[in-house]
């Protein structure tokens, strides 16, 4: 540690804030994004920046990271120097301020040295060749400074979760020297595990306890209240709230500053409107990928919820089931018969009355160059490849009816899925396989990675579906997601089922059952010297 | 300039467009009109201009139906790219020399080999078709790399025609077979209205019926047709075939036009093809690649070389003109492409 006033552990003195923005406004066209926001960042601290999708929160974070010119008149400046704008990363980084950028911004491929050191690698003078042994020595330092042992020469793609954010951590870390500089986090965390994420808020607890600051910008309410120090919230290009301290304030609290309304109902669960006298959905000794031999029954109006730790299973049951993914074994009972899964092509399984919500709504969910109505009317288009012209105006009123149910904005059917925002692609995913009319729906991760309102209204169409008879399968790995949306829970261990929960189960169930070894603890468990 | 002045109505240069697009309507303003219309409007123009240096020439039934009467090759093998690009393959490098080669074949088998002449064409066709297949197969079966297949598969087919025709020009198909390309319809030669039927033909599968909406899911995103219930394998597979069957059948066309083929001369339309199926993004569709737009664009080009040969220059000029389209109508489609988002 230096000498300077800087090297005091969360040092609330008087000197300059570690990160200052000020009368931050960006406009796009003639419409103004960011309005006047300011906030600053302390050193030691953990800070994060919320708000929903579109309250400007990534806007904030892409002018940050110099991708975007804000309007003249805005100011950022790092430990009192103004920076040039738009933000020029070199100069940024110089001054100390690192980027670990969305679901850690690794390349998969390339070894844990060559991702620690890409765009720092040096050559040697004459020949300009890299001289890695002195480039694993700076990564081996890095490491040590975290307290963390990880094999260069292998392949980040082999590695665990949390070892994952450790290289993306230590990468940020490696050009801020102990007790100085910035981390700004954008988004970084949206892909970790609940285990992963304790891992990860340890070693950053222990980085900022050296006087080193955190920009946490994040979807996770749960990492604002347990890991953060103080909160700045976004609202419609505004900052409602302004560093404030968190000390005191719960999930539902935040979520109201986010939405600007009261959202005490938003963790209500409607209730069950299970069918008990109809014929479940019985799934039996389905086989396939990590799944051994698993059987359950979903009862019409039912909303059954998998979970368990990454690995365990649970996450390729909806796959299986709609023959996504090759069953080596199993069947399902539907209304319209029974089927085997093995061999099912996903074409046989929407004709069973199946669908599924997969994860990744860009991966797998929607074609996002196409439009709202293009892809709300899929399912039903595609499995009759004739010449015969569509149904174009039938197509658009289904599609004008699903917008309306599940608010989706703007409200235009011809609008390409690709510019909405990522809770109302969601909706527009939901729509597409509710369409179908399925008798077994079947989720993974419904509301990954999507702001409280969408959150709110996908959930409530989810419950909805089940409401009208559907039996619903929901496969995920948030706690608070499960406990909102299910009925029923089954912990999946190894492949096969290991507990159930029935009756009323909140979140803290739901984790502990999952972690029956280690019981749950605050992400964040402060240390001393931050305290 | 007209299409740089649409770009820059739909969104200010220098600034991409917030997370959460404003909800302005999309068919309204000059810029919507322009981004779909500009090409057109130049092409207007460019006739225009050339009408006032060179009315003597220019402004005949002459040059209107070298313009129009003679791009029909072009127009097949723009078609058939397209069938791959649709997809979401990247390029089919291999259509121009199997059209070559099914142009060669007729001839051949005809005058050399004394076969019948419609036999000769349905065999040519047939292999046309076969090697469009046989790509199929390569890329979507064995997942061979689609540029090294289909760049291959043209050399190769390029060498089969120069073997079959001893390196020499062919000819000598019978004039009545000739009737199937050249007869004229309203002043023009009935295959320019083969080749309008073909594209209003694509345009309509691709623009309205399942089938269409099928392959633009396939080409936009392969795991969203899956899991939808598309047999993606076998819409890839079967674009690479069609590619085939319409660049024979465009070779065939081509071959009875002329009484014969120049083997060495397919290679010559690789290029054109390209310009006039990238400018045709910026037509009709701005961003996508569409049947009317790439139709369109191929008489844009047309056009321009004409133009610009009876203005004085000599052959060099086709290959400048064309060369620049591709970049410039690359440059601009990805740009749309981006305003699009």
């Amino acid at each position: 540690m230096t000498s300077s006033a800087d090297a005091t552990p969360a040092g609330r003195g008087a000197q300059a804030p570690r990160l200052a923005v000020e009368d931050l406004s960006i406009t796009f066209g003639r419409t103004q994004v960011l309005h006047d926001v300011a906030f600053d960042v302390r050193p030691g601290e953990i800070h994060a920046l919320v708000g929903q999708n579109g309250s400007g929160k990534s806007t904030v974070a892409k002018i940050l990271t110099g991708l975007y010119s804000p309007d003249a008149g805005s100011r950022v400046s790092v430990d009192g120097h103004a920076l040039s704008l738009p933000v020029r990363p070199d100069e940024a980084r110089s001054r100390g301020v690192a980027v670990v950028h969305q679901s850690l911004g690794l390349v998969k491929d390339a070894t844990v040295l060559e991702n620690a050191r890409v765009g720092r690698l040096t050559g040697s003078r004459f020949l300009r060749r890299i001289d890695w042994k002195a480039e694993a020595a700076a990564t081996e330092a890095v490491f040590e400074r975290l307290g963390r042992r990880i094999p260069l020469d292998v392949p980040v793609g082999s590695l665990r979760e949390d070892e994952r954010a450790t290289v993306a951590i230590a990468r940020a870390l490696q050009d801020i020297s102990p007790g100085t500089g910035l981390i700004i986090f954008d988004e970084s965390t949206r892909s970790l595990g609940r285990d992963a994420l304790e891992q990860f808020f340890a070693m950053l607890d222990g980085v900022v306890a050296t006087g080193t600051a955190a920009l946490l910008i994040t979807h996770r309410l749960e990492e604002v209240v347990d890991a953060a120090d103080r909160v700045t919230v976004l609202r419609d290009g505004r900052a409602v709230v302004a560093g404030r301290e968190v000390a005191g304030l719960d999930k539902p609290g935040l979520a109201s500053l986010m939405l600007g309304r009261n959202a005490a109902d938003l963790e209500e669960r409607e209730p069950a409107h299970v069918r008990t006298e109809e014929k479940p959905v019985e799934v039996r000794r389905l086989t396939g990928l990590r799944v051994r031999d698993v059987s359950f029954d979903v009862r019409p109006g039912e909303v059954l919820g998998l979970t368990g730790l990454g690995g365990s299973g649970y996450d390729d049951v909806p796959y299986l089931l709609t023959g996504v993914s090759a069953a080596t074994e199993g069947t399902v009972s539907l209304p319209r018969g029974p089927v085997r899964v093995k061999k099912l092509s996903p074409a046989k399984a929407v004709d069973a009355g199946m669908a599924l919500v997969p994860e990744g709504r860009e991966h797998a969910g929607l074609a996002v160059a196409m439009t709202v109505a293009e892809n709300i009317a899929f399912p039903q288009t595609a499995p009759r490849a004739g010449v015969l012209p569509l149904a174009a105006h039938a197509e658009r009123t289904r599609a004008e009816e699903w917008i309306e149910k599940l608010d989706v904005r703007p409200p235009l059917p011809h609008a390409v899925v690709g510019n909405l925002s990522g809770g109302n692609q969601q909706k527009v995913l939901l729509a597409k396989w509710l369409a179908t009319d399925p008798d077994l729906l079947v989720l993974h991760e419904p509301t990954q990675a999507v702001d409280v309102g969408a959150r709110q209204i996908i959930v409530a169409a989810v419950r909805a579906a089940a409401a009208e008879g559907r039996a619903v399968v929901v496969a995920g790995s948030d706690e608070n997601e499960i406990a909102l949306l299910c009925d029923r829970v089954l912990v999946f261990s190894d492949g096969v089922v290991r507990e159930e929960l029935t009756g009323e189960i909140m979140p803290q169930d739901v984790v502990s059952a999952i972690y029956t070894d280690a019981p749950r603890s605050r992400l964040r468990e402060r240390s001393a010297a931050a305290g | 300039m007209s299409e740089q002045s649409s770009a820059t109505a739909v969104a200010p240069p220098g600034k991409p467009d917030p997370a959460p697009a404003p909800a302005r309507s999309p068919h309204s303003g000059a810029g919507w009109f322009a981004a779909r219309f500009a090409v057109i409007g130049v092409w207007l123009l460019l006739a225009v201009l050339y009408g006032v240096l060179r009315p003597e020439t220019f402004l005949t039934a002459g040059s209107f139906k070298v313009v129009f009467g003679s791009q029909q090759a072009l127009v097949f093998l723009t078609a058939a790219l397209l069938c791959t690009i649709v997809v979401g393959e990247f390029v089919d490098m291999s259509v121009a020399s199997n059209f070559g080669l099914a142009a060669v074949l007729v001839t051949v088998l005809n005058v050399q080999h004394e076969w019948g002449v419609w036999s000769a064409a349905l065999a040519a066709v047939v292999a046309s078709t076969a090697v469009g297949f046989v790509n199929g197969w390569l890329v979507v079966k064995m997942g061979v790399n689609t540029i090294v297949v289909t760049l291959g598969m043209g050399t190769f087919l390029l060498g089969v025609s120069l073997w079959l025709t001893d390196l020499m020009p062919v000819s000598g198909l019978p004039s009545d077979f000739k009737m199937i390309a050249l007869q004229q319809v309203a002043g023009l030669p009935i295959s320019f209205f083969y080749g309008l039927a073909l594209m209003l033909g694509f345009a309509y599968v691709l623009q309205v019926t399942p089938l269409g909406r099928n392959l633009r899911f396939v080409g936009e995103n392969r795991e969203v047709a899956r899991l939808a219930g598309v047999r993606v394998t076998r819409v890839r597979w079967g674009a690479f075939t069609t590619a085939g069957l319409i660049a024979g059948l465009g070779g065939v066309i081509s071959a009875a036009a002329t009484g014969g083929f120049d083997p060495n001369s397919s290679q010559a339309y690789l290029l054109p093809i390209f310009a006039a199926t990238f400018l045709g993004t910026a037509i009709l569709q701005p961003g996508r690649f569409n049947p009317m737009g790439t139709w369109i664009a191929v008489y844009f080009l047309a056009t321009g070389v004409l133009g610009l040969q009876l203005l004085g220059a000599t052959s060099w000029v086709s290959s400048v003109f064309y060369g620049g389209v591709l970049v410039l109508a690359v440059t601009l489609s990805t740009r749309l492409h981006q305003r699009a988002r």
